[in-house]
């Protein structure tokens, strides 16, 4: 069992799923609590060892059930198959005959129940970075491999096929029949595990779809369409809603937080009452909601919203240790000094006019996350609320959904705000369904309404 | 005190009054014979935090919860000193400490002399302990809920994950508290943020969804034991169905139970779409929610013919 445990593990770390040396004793101890013969249970202490959080089970899954189930192999945990000894024949007449080609090789080894080099084979896959040459910034890479594995696939299912007629002695008509099913059932397999290419569970993921109406009217009109004189109204709007804000938060912390005892304070007071300390003096804490960094993608139709995000955040700007401002089309330009400088609505224009930024380039969010994980990766840490306000329209470029990936294991939360309508998010151009997987929050924000209910809720 | 095997887990909490599938009983199994964390994630109300509470019961041990949220620190989690009566006592000895400094020549030797008895004023008596020094320093075996984890800070995750791998803590001025029996440790999170691998990696983890029909129909007939069996399946069927709509908060166990006593003192015998509607509160606590409901009463309700 030992033994089954540790390929399964070594089978688990080719597949890029990361598992340490303690778990993987706690578990092998733990089995000899349970009983073998019960799969649940077995499965149960496996999973409780190694997929330590319901964002790793998706994958822990799927390897489990290839591994245990899939595979043909001494300890597979279903009946033992009794074309084995059959299936191995036919394979190794194959490997003999089999050209240098990798994935070919890993295929026939996959089929004799060692999964290892295909397994490699996927994980380079997808995470091929791509390669910045000229032109190949599409999503071409990783499709082109897997395009050769596929047209391998079909390759060693016609070698088998071949064989199998060319040498009708061999076997039973019945047998033969029976192993190119069995084959065929395991290249299947390996189809599925080239095009599944495993998500995680985010099932706690908070997506927020409805809101309060605090507004009527106003509050409900897409940011887009607002006239200049709706422009105006809607910062009195934002400033009276900031107003308000700030006091809540001062108020809150005033009754709530008596904070730690401050003992300079308190002796200075009992000199008041000849050195008895009569009065407790209490140190207050400083009402801070860690940092932010904000990424707004600024081509048109985002940048109205965004602007509005901003102009809040920054009005809000003492209540966090730090707000970090990044604007992007394809690749990001800081723009914290701009909005710690300038008064809000200034900064505003002024980005719009001063950022060097390409506006005119096709906005590329890969390209985005790319420069973020280069040059700023050290902005996010365990503080840090990070909010990308965007549509994820990335003109068929490359989504690099696995820095998102990266950059929401180094951050608190991350919050993803997408200004059109949820019906459209997913057509076209817009990468929502590779970016969703890696946030914490993910909100439709297009209109006052939407924001308020944001804000609110990050403030308080 | 301790569990023999996994039936006797699932037999022992049903005692208790907490119903479990065989894989979360094989963990807290798991997790009584040796001793490690458990880590259980899942959505609000599917039965994390009363998972401690029933464990803590049904082997007859206390349970000491620390609440989390942010800002939470080791004074409100470990202990506190308490100034005010250490300030007390100061005033109530001052002849006492007259008595100590006198014939002092220097003003130097009156410190020495006050520093001299500084363990009086920095000894156990002052020491306020909260839930993790009481877990510590309890004589019995305790189960230990860490309530809600995610919502502290990163900082108290670690100096927690120092305290969960050797379960002693060092107080500077009294020495090291070591724990004379491990306690079973319970840390619960609603994933509003994902714990560092560290944490992850001392713990053995379990994932609990909403339950499956049958779960939940054992538990209703468990906690309201005068509901039938028509009501209870059409009510588990409802709120089944009710989750699967788009909702900002998914109706969970508590909400079954509080519908299912609403529903009996109302002495409904039918659940129909009419009965949903005029009950939706029990189940639905955002006005748009129940907008939702609402419309969609007619479809959610498996009328009996
Ligand atoms: N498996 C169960 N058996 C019995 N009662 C349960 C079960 N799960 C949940 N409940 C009931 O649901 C209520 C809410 O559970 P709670 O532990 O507070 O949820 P959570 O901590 O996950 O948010 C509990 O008070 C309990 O009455
Ligand atoms: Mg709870």
């Amino acid at each position: 069992m030992v033994k089954a445990i540790l390929r399964f593990v070594a089978c688990c770390r080719t597949a890029g799923y990361r598992v340490s040396t303690s778990e993987v004793l706690d578990c092998i101890s733990q089995l000899e609590l349970v009983d073998l013969l019960d799969e649940a249970g077995f499965r149960a202490v496996l999973r409780a060892n190694f997929a330590k959080s319901r964002r790793e089970q998706a994958h822990f899954d799927q390897l489990y059930h290839l591994f245990f189930h899939e595979l043909r192999q001494d300890i597979s945990l279903d009946e033992l198959d009794p074309l084995s000894d059959k299936m191995d024949k036919v394979l190794e007449k194959l490997q003999e005959k089999a050209n240098g080609n990798r994935s070919h090789r890993a295929i026939l080894d996959f089929l004799s129940g060692n999964p290892l080099a295909f397994l490699e084979m996927m994980r380079r896959i997808q995470t091929e970075q791509i390669d910045m040459g000229q032109g190949r910034k599409f999503n071409l890479g990783p499709l082109s491999s897997r395009l050769e594995v596929m047209v391998q696939l079909n390759d060693v299912r016609d070698e088998i096929d071949r064989f199998l007629s060319d040498n009708p002695l061999h076997f039973a008509a019945g047998t033969r029949r029976d192993l190119a099913s069995r084959f065929n059932e395991q290249l299947e397999n390996a189809f599925a595990l080239l095009l599944r290419e495993p998500r995680p569970h985010n099932d706690g993921l908070r997506q927020v779809k409805t809101h309060d109406q605090y507004l009527r009217q106003l509050g409900e009109r897409p940011f887009t369409s607002l006239t200049q004189k709706e422009l105006e109204q809607m910062r009195e709007i934002i400033d009276k809603l900031v107003r308000k804000l700030k006091d809540v938060v001062s108020r809150r912390y005033a009754t709530n937080k008596r904070g730690i005892l401050d003992v300079k304070k308190t002796l200075r007071r009992a000199d008041r009452y000849q050195g008895v300390p009569m009065e407790i003096r209490f140190r207050k804490r400083p009402p801070r909601k860690g940092k932010i960094v904000t990424l707004c993608d600024i081509s048109s139709s985002v940048w109205a919203a965004a602007r509005f995000m901003l102009n809040i955040l920054y009005s809000l700007q003492e209540c966090f240790t730090k707000v970090n401002s990044f604007v992007f089309v394809s690749g990001l330009a800081e723009v914290t000094d701009i909005f710690e400088t300038e008064e809000i609505n200034h900064a505003i224009e002024k980005v719009l006019k001063e950022v060097a930024i390409d506006y005119q380039a096709p906005t590329d969010y890969g390209e985005t996350l790319r420069h973020f994980k280069r040059d700023y990766m050290d902005l996010l840490n365990k503080k840090t609320t990070l909010i990308i306000i965007g549509d994820a329209r990335s003109n068929y470029f490359h989504p690099e959904d696995r820095i998102l990936g990266e950059m929401r294991e180094k951050c608190r939360r991350l919050i993803w705000l997408n200004p059109e309508p949820e019906q459209i998010w997913n057509t076209g151009d817009s990468e929502m369904f590779s970016y969703k997987p890696h946030c914490h929050e993910l909100r439709q924000c297009r209109n006052l309404n939407q924001l308020i209910d944001f804000v609110e809720e990050l403030i308080l | 005190m301790k569990f023999k095997d996994v039936e006797d887990v699932q037999e022992k909490l049903q005692k208790a009054e907490y119903i479990t599938s065989r894989e979360i009983a094989t963990v807290v199994f798991l997790a009584s014979a040796t001793g490690k964390p458990i880590l259980v994630e899942g959505p609000a109300g599917v039965g994390k935090t009363e998972l401690a509470k029933a464990v803590a019961r049904s082997l007859g041990l206390q349970l000491i919860r620390l609440q989390c949220y942010e800002g939470l620190d080791e004074s409100k989690a470990l202990y506190e000193w308490e100034y005010a009566k250490q300030l007390l006592y100061t005033q109530m000895v001052r002849e006492k400490i007259g008595d100590v400094i006198s014939g002092a020549h220097t003003l130097a030797e009156a410190v020495d002399r006050i520093a001299s008895q500084e363990d009086a004023f920095f000894s156990e008596r002052f020491i306020q302990p909260r839930p993790l020094l009481q877990a510590i320093s309890s004589e019995e075996t305790v189960v230990l809920l860490i309530d809600e984890v995610d919502k502290s800070d990163p900082e108290f995750e670690a100096f927690l994950l120092e305290l969960l791998s050797d379960f002693q803590v060092s107080i500077p001025e009294i020495g090291t508290k070591k724990a004379k029996n491990i306690p079973f440790v319970v840390l619960t999170s609603n994933n509003y943020r994902d714990m560092s691998d560290a944490l992850k990696r001392r713990c053995i983890h379990i994932y609990i969804d909403y339950p499956e029909r049958e779960l939940e129909m054992r538990i209703v007939t468990l906690k309201i034991p005068g509901i039938t069996d028509r009501l209870a399946t059409s009510l588990v069927d409802a709120v089944r169905n009710i989750r699967e709509l788009d909702l900002k908060k998914r109706p969970c166990i508590s909400e079954t139970l509080d519908w299912a006593r609403s529903l009996l003192a109302l002495q409904v015998e039918d659940l129909t779409p009419d009965v949903l509607v005029t009950t939706l509160n029990m189940i639905c606590k955002y006005k748009t929610d129940s907008d939702m409901v609402k419309v969609n009463a007619a479809n959610l309700v498996n009328q009996a013919r």
